[in-house]
């Protein structure tokens, strides 16, 4: 450990005091539980003052009103903000209604055709069967709405994203603008974007795309700049000495070696979209969304598990397309695809022109009564089995009455508010320094302003305790993972599955086996960042060079003593980047979780959704989701930093 | 290749370098000074915070020459031949190259020069992995915006010229080494330049490799004749390789001369380090030894060797008799003498 141990020869002063080893890590935990109590003892704070908050709700509910009465009057609207919606939405009924003027059966085909293209047989297939699937029980339409929501979603993206990707390359003053721009607005839970939209557009289709496509728009901009910066300059300097022109070298050069990397960022953004799409529901984007939120909202866990899984399927489909495409190789089959393409465009043609677009009722079947009963069964049966007190109910209350609440009152009025903030201050103190101490105090300040202070405290403790179970349950994972090559071909494809799925439809499953409350957004949100965990360990640790695994077994080390002595110091700053991960997935999820009775924060940004009397408590919300992601994210970006060992002079 | 180098100053020179420096870094001004004054890089770097990576260098490559720049890692060669191509600019000096000077010419004028006259091959190929072999070589006049057929048919040519038709169609990256290298010049020769770079283009190879790309080069500029500026860290590929070897230290060059004038007159110490290891016998050619006939009568009952025969090969005959060996050329005329004593004063360590 020396190496991450020595204090700096460069650090000097107060920051370099902070900046040194375990010993003042106990300092500064035995400081703040002094804190704790002195403040305990000599004062009776507690709750952050009600009296204090600022009342942003009030003018934020004003505006909306005001917004409201002037849509159609005011130049704003008439000249700006109605056009643009008009062509967005004109936009969106286009390409709609283009997808739907084809036969139903073109689309089956075509899928099956394309992941037969792209990743063999079996993927061709299954991608025929799944598309299939989607018709059967019933939800065609709704699944046109969503994919053709997401089409213009994916393309404006693309569209706005590139140039920027290139600009950002070109452009140092461009790229110190879009980075930290892009960073903050990764870190934000998706769920908080849609606030700002619908107080500015109302609700519909238009402010679901634009939040969609400011939602997905970082990775297909990030992954354009680095797919350029990291074009070899050997190959740059070999064009330049052609006598190519700047425009012919980005063109024949540059950008066809950055295309893997924005492809990549094509299909991170495409998932992101899916992903968005379906939350977007929220604020009436219709389609596959909409049906999940309102079987949720009425506990149809048969009907959300049908639009859940067309979810997932669309969202599957497309993730294995968008990543296979670049590398695609279909070998021997390649003329009966381009023959049976070629069939299958013919007949979708002669089908648009017969008109058979509707997917036939003849197909249909349901399964959402199978699954009621199911959901029936487990609540009578596993909640709790046969008397004996246990079961998921016991488990849930036995979770939520010795876990949560007391984390959460602990939080919020346990620790008096000043010394929370001190706490705050000092952990930023020694993860970096005074900038990002007074900027979580600050944060923290706010939150308590906006008369968010309990609120986010629930949230806080809900997201503090499934990151103690996801990382309980993932790190040892990882850690076999990353020693047993077989477990990891194993894990893979159900990791990649779960990564695949919109985090809005994971609650689907949990509800039928916990029903509502605060444990199944914590179980949802658990599941939801697991594999994240799982393979942020094992990267960490299999990054770890064989020479010092040798070096430890030359000298004798058994492989616990590997593990702990060499390993994981080495694997430290990964890891922390996992914990960043796993939180800022779970912070999301645990918002989103607000729908199935999961309080906190979420709860409120939720209401705010729903009711127009509640947008401005929703947009304080939404603020302290955001303020609250921001501490948590520096936080442990700062410690994982702190982890590395010192840079090569 | 001695003809071209004698008669260098008669001709206009293809390339000609004039005081040249390149300071990375700011108070460019200030580190030249300080060079000037006799500091070497360190003592300037500490001083200033730039660093001087070519010094006041000048030199002049004829028509059909083959310049070698030998130097150590850091010594600034690489630095050179990109302030000679152009790739990045000098701090001052002046470079003209094929008659027009590229440190006055416009952006529109360098780009011309650079698609009719110049070409570089680089150490790590610089080959583009997501086109074809064929692709590759066809770059240049693709730039050029030679239509398709035209250029992909005078590429397979050059692909047949470097020994490798029938790749074309692969990706650079399924080629080895030595092969990745051959399209390298391939697609260098491809614009039919006037000029050719090579920066250090054999030293990512294995050892035979090298010298079979190497005994290639020198077939190659036979039948050629271009002007080659080349840049290299091996002291016995430049032997090999040049009509004239520059060698280069701490950005300034220590001495120019012929590969004889560098082994048997070593302008100082740190040139005879280099001369002291080096298999003179192997490396030096016949035809880089010779007394040129001009005029002397020969006997031609005496032994006869190719221009191309390494010493070594020659020392046989010298040891065996008085006479001296007649060193003939392609077509078996008679260009050249070879005596012991001569001989034994360029291979010998201690007149070195």
């Amino acid at each position: 450990m020396t190496a991450l141990d020595g204090v700096r020869p460069g650090a000097d002063g107060l920051q370099g005091a902070w900046r040194s080893g375990p010993a003042r890590l106990a300092l500064v935990l035995g400081g703040m539980i002094l804190l704790v109590a002195a403040f305990r003892i000599l004062t009776d704070f507690g709750v952050f003052p009600e009296s204090w908050n600022i009342g942003l709700a009030d003018p934020i509910d004003r505006a909306r009103r005001w917004l409201i009465t002037n849509q159609n009057s005011h130049w704003l609207y008439t000249v700006f903000l109605n056009p643009l919606t008009d062509t967005m939405d004109w936009a969106i009924r286009r390409l709609e209604s283009l997808l739907r003027w084809f036969p139903w059966y073109c689309y089956p085909l075509f899928t099956g055709l394309g992941l037969w293209w792209t990743r063999g047989r079996l993927a061709g297939a299954l991608g025929l069967a799944g598309v299939a699937l989607i018709g059967v029980i019933g939800l065609w339409n709704e699944a046109f709405a969503t994919l053709a929501l997401m089409g213009v979603a994916v393309l404006v993206s693309m569209a706005i994203g590139i140039p920027l990707g290139i600009a950002a390359w070109r452009s140092d003053a461009v790229a110190r603008i879009t980075r930290p721009t892009l960073d903050t607005m990764q870190t934000m839970p998706g769920f908080v974007y849609l606030i700002p939209f619908v107080l500015l557009f109302g609700f519909g289709r238009v402010p679901a795309m634009i939040s969609t496509v400011i939602f997905a728009l970082a990775p297909v901009v990030r992954l354009t700049e680095v797919g350029l910066r990291t074009v070899p300059q050997s190959t740059v300097e070999a064009s330049e000495m052609f006598g190519a022109t700047e425009r012919q070298t980005l063109r024949l050069v540059r950008l066809p070696q950055a295309r893997p990397a924005i492809f990549a960022g094509m299909n991170q953004t495409t998932m992101l979209a899916m992903s968005m799409v379906v939350i977007a529901a929220f604020i009436g984007a219709g389609g596959l969304g909409q049906v999940v939120l309102q079987a949720m909202r009425s506990i149809n866990v048969g009907k959300a598990s049908e639009a859940g899984i067309a979810i997932v399927i669309m969202a599957i489909i497309l993730d294995r397309f968008s990543t296979g495409v670049a590398t695609a190789d279909p070998g021997d089959d390649l003329p009966a695809i381009r023959w049976l393409a070629a069939v299958t465009a013919v007949g979708a043609v002669a089908g648009g022109v017969l008109g058979l677009n509707e997917f036939p009722k003849a197909l249909g079947w349901r399964f959402a009564p199978y699954v009621n009963s199911l959901t029936d069964w487990a609540r009578d049966n596993l909640y709790d089995i046969g008397g004996s007190g246990i079961g998921t109910g016991p488990f849930s209350d036995f979770v939520t009455t010795q876990l949560v609440i007391p984390l959460r009152e602990l939080l919020s009025s346990g620790i008096p508010w000043p010394a929370m903030i001190g706490i705050g201050v000092v952990l930023g103190l020694w993860a970096r320094g005074p900038r990002l101490a007074v900027g979580i105090g600050a944060a923290l300040a706010a939150i308590g302003l906006l008369g968010m202070w309990e609120l986010s405290m629930d949230t806080l403790a809900q997201v503090l305790l499934a990151v103690a179970a996801t990382l309980a349950v993932g790190v040892p994972v990882g850690i076999m993972s990353s020693h047993n090559d077989l477990l990891r071909t194993a894990l893979r494809p159900v990791l990649d599955f779960f990564q695949t799925i919109p985090s809005f439809v994971l609650l689907v499953p949990v509800i039928t086996l916990f029903h509502v409350g605060r444990i199944p957004g914590i179980i949802a949100s658990v599941v939801y960042a697991l594999p994240a965990a799982v393979h942020y360990t094992d990267l960490g640790l299999r990054r770890v060079p064989v020479e010092t695994h040798e070096a430890a077994e030359s000298f004798g080390a058994t492989r616990a003593q590997r593990l702990r002595q060499v390993e994981m110091p080495l694997a430290a700053p990964e890891l922390m980047v996992a914990v960043n991960q796993v939180i800022m997935l779970i912070l999301a999820m645990v918002v989103i979780a607000g729908l199935v009775g999961g309080g906190g924060l979420g709860l409120e940004a939720v209401r705010g959704l729903r009711r127009s009397d509640a947008v401005g408590r929703g947009f304080e919300a939404g603020i302290a989701i955001v303020l609250l992601a921001a501490i948590l994210d520096r936080l442990t970006r700062a410690v994982a930093d702190r982890l590395r060992p010192p840079a090569a002079v | 290749m001695m003809d071209t180098a004698m008669d260098a100053s008669s001709e206009a020179s293809r390339v000609r370098v004039e005081g040249v420096w390149k300071v990375f870094g700011r108070r460019a001004a200030e580190a030249r000074e300080m060079a000037e004054a006799g500091a070497g890089r360190e003592e300037i770097r500490e001083a200033v915070g730039s660093v001087v990576a070519v010094r006041d260098v000048s030199f002049q490559v004829s028509p059909g020459e083959t310049f070698v720049v030998m130097g150590l890692s850091g010594s600034g060669k690489s630095t050179l031949v990109r302030c000679v191509s152009h790739l990045i600019e000098p701090t001052e000096g002046t470079v003209e190259v094929c008659g027009t000077e590229l440190t006055q010419a416009d952006s529109a004028t360098l780009r011309d020069l650079r698609r009719r006259k110049m070409a570089m091959v680089f150490q790590h190929f610089g080959l583009f992995p997501h086109r074809t072999v064929v692709d590759n070589v066809a770059y240049g006049l693709e730039v050029q915006g030679v239509d398709r057929r035209e250029r992909q048919e005078r590429a397979r040519e050059l692909l047949e010229t470097v020994g490798l038709e029938g790749w074309g169609d692969h990706h650079p990256q399924q080629l080895s080494g030595g092969m990745q290298q051959r399209v390298g010049l391939a697609r260098a020769l491809a614009v039919d330049p006037e000029v050719l770079f090579f920066d250090e283009p054999f030293s990512a190879l294995d050892p035979l490799i090298r010298r079979d790309m190497q005994d290639e080069l020198i077939e190659l500029q036979m039948r050629l004749r271009r002007t080659l500026v080349f840049i290299t860290h091996d002291f016995v590929e430049a032997l090999k390789l040049a009509d004239r070897i520059a060698i280069m230290n701490d950005g300034a060059f220590v001495q120019v001369g012929t590969p004889v004038e560098i082994l048997t007159d070593p302008a100082d110490d740190y040139v005879r380090a280099f001369t002291q290891d080096a298999p003179v016998v192997k490396v030096l050619q016949a035809c880089s030894v010779m007394r040129p006939l001009e005029g002397t009568e020969v006997d031609h009952g005496w032994p006869k060797v190719s221009e191309t025969t390494p010493l070594e090969a020659v020392l046989p005959h010298l040891l065996g008799s008085t006479e001296p060996v007649l060193v003939c050329d392609e077509q078996e005329a008679p260009v050249g003498l070879l005596h012991a004593d001569e001989v034994a004063g360029v291979i010998s360590p201690d007149r070195r």
